[in-house]
């Protein structure tokens, strides 16, 4: 489903954020990615849909390149990747609604969705995401009236209204309380089993990957140093993550 | 900051006070023997001569055209300039040749620009508009460029990170976060270029200004007074209507 091979990326600074990683992730795994902050947690999931371009390797999403993709073949495998940010991204001053219908934008024409002229269709896909994500009634509210577990609920109905087959989550839960936390890894869990959608979320808190991770894969310094179930990730494992000097 | 240059730096603002009062002439003396010129000129404005209300009214509505024409054509030409004078969209050469452009320009004020065009094209309201165009510009496009800066990018991110095409994401995450700070700025410009257009008229470039003057000069102060008047209505009308839109936008 997704391919990662040897991809490494150099920002401009000179700091390595990713050093030779190679990943394959099979359809409707859940995978949660750990490391301390700086390992390229974000980098490796930004760059699975294009929103940063590494220095070296190939990814390929469902067998479609994301690197060296053309701008057309790049919005084509992004309409099937839903996003979900740490700081949940949405536009404040627009309706939740209008937020979670921006889900749909590669699907409508370009002159409908620019005169903001969504069709009916994609609308109530739009409303019954909300629904799913427990925000029924709240579709005309302004999105910065939210709270913050509410936003980020937003967020992740922005990207199931995407239909997609991939969702990447970069620490969705880090601007969030622990009991809101875990109601909404909940919520990633059903979407991946009841609509086998891949998941792959990064998660600060080794507890909650512990829970909810099928497969944990941890990364420090740009390389994947671990990769396998829970029960494999012993307390020497986790150590050597996240560069614990007593170990 | 410390003891010793706290002191300084008040001892320094008070020379500049007492230097700038003893260069300006300042006296108490000669204000106390203005003070009944003063009030017999406010008497002598009263009671308005409502003959004129009509003139008045024609420069108000020209000196309204004048601000809200002026007002309209700089809102238009200060998006490019702002996007040439933004950190983040701009190139550095770029960047650094419009913002120094626009510090210049913006030195000189709605009036100086005013003279100019007066010479320029002629008397009337036509250089006005001009004048206003020309600063209002310069202003309009340094508030559109520092908002730009501001602009959240995690947004604009978002929305491409769902597919969308490049004018997608122009109408779902740059216009609903920069249109209302834009249709904001440029109200609050309109509010004090109506100010800045009711005096063009006293260099010659039309409005309501041209009353003031011409009155003022004929020593017909019943007249005079009817124009001010219309012009303070005038003024908090449109600060009025302004400030409550604004309010609404943001």
């Amino acid at each position: 489903m997704i391919e990662v091979r040897h991809l490494s990326k150099r920002y401009p600074s000179g700091s390595v954020a990713l050093d030779d990683v190679t990943l394959d992730i099979s359809a409707g795994e859940f995978v949660t990615l750990i490391g301390p902050s700086g390992a390229g947690k974000s980098t490796l999931l930004r760059s699975i849909n294009g929103l940063v371009a590494p220095s070296a390797g190939t990814i390929t999403v469902s067998g479609e390149p994301v690197t060296d993709a053309s701008r057309e073949g790049l919005r084509n495998v992004r309409a099937r990747v839903g996003f979900v940010f740490q700081h949940f991204n949405l536009l404040k001053r627009l309706s939740v609604l209008d937020n979670v219908r921006i889900g749909t934008l590669s699907r409508i024409g370009l002159w409908p969705s620019l005169a903001g002229l969504f069709p009916e269709g994609e609308s109530e896909r739009a409303r019954r995401a909300l629904r799913r994500v427990g925000l029924a009634g709240l579709e005309s509210r302004r999105a910065d009236t939210l709270s913050g577990g509410q936003q980020q609920r937003v967020g992740i109905a922005r990207a199931l209204v995407q239909e997609p087959r991939v969702l990447l989550a970069d620490e969705p839960m880090s601007s969030l309380d622990p009991a809101l936390s875990r109601s909404l890894m909940e919520l990633l869990q059903h979407v991946n089993r009841e609509d086998g959608v891949t998941v792959i979320a990064s998660l600060h808190v080794l507890d909650l990957a512990l829970h909810y991770g099928e497969r944990i894969v941890g990364l420090r310094a740009g390389r994947v140093v671990h990769d396998g179930p829970p029960a494999t990730l012993t307390p020497a494992v986790a150590a050597t993550i996240f560069g614990d000097a007593r170990a | 900051m410390s003891r010793a240059s706290r002191s300084g730096a008040a001892l320094a603002i008070a020379a500049a006070l007492l230097w700038s009062m003893w260069s300006t002439d300042v006296s108490l003396r000669r204000l106390v023997e203005g003070g009944p010129f003063m009030l017999g000129f406010i008497r002598r404005m009263l009671p308005p001569d409502l003959s004129v209300l009509g003139q008045a009214l024609h420069g108000a509505l020209q000196t309204l055209q004048i601000a809200l024409l002026g007002t309209a054509v700089a809102a238009v030409l200060a998006i490019p300039l702002a996007l040439a004078a933004a950190r983040n969209t701009s190139p550095r050469w770029l960047f650094y040749c419009t913002r120094s452009a626009l510090n210049v320009f913006r030195a000189i004020d709605t009036l100086v620009y005013a003279l100019f065009f007066v010479a320029a094209v002629g008397l009337g309201p036509f250089p006005g508009v001009l004048a206003v165009v020309v600063y209002t510009t310069t202003v309009l496009a340094k508030l559109f460029s520092e908002a730009i800066e501001a602009m959240d990018p995690g947004p604009v991110e978002a929305v491409q990170a769902v597919g969308a095409s490049r004018l997608q994401v122009l109408r779902w995450g740059v216009l609903p976060q920069l249109g209302p700070e834009f249709v904001s700025f440029t109200l609050y410009r309109f509010e004090t270029n109506i100010r800045a257009a009711a005096v063009l008229g006293f260099v010659g470039g039309g409005g309501i200004g041209f009353y003031i003057q011409t009155y003022l000069r004929l020593l017909n102060y019943p007249a005079a007074s009817t124009v001010l008047l219309v012009l303070i209505v005038m003024v908090m009308l449109v600060d009025y209507t302004s400030s409550r839109l604004r309010a609404r936008l943001i």
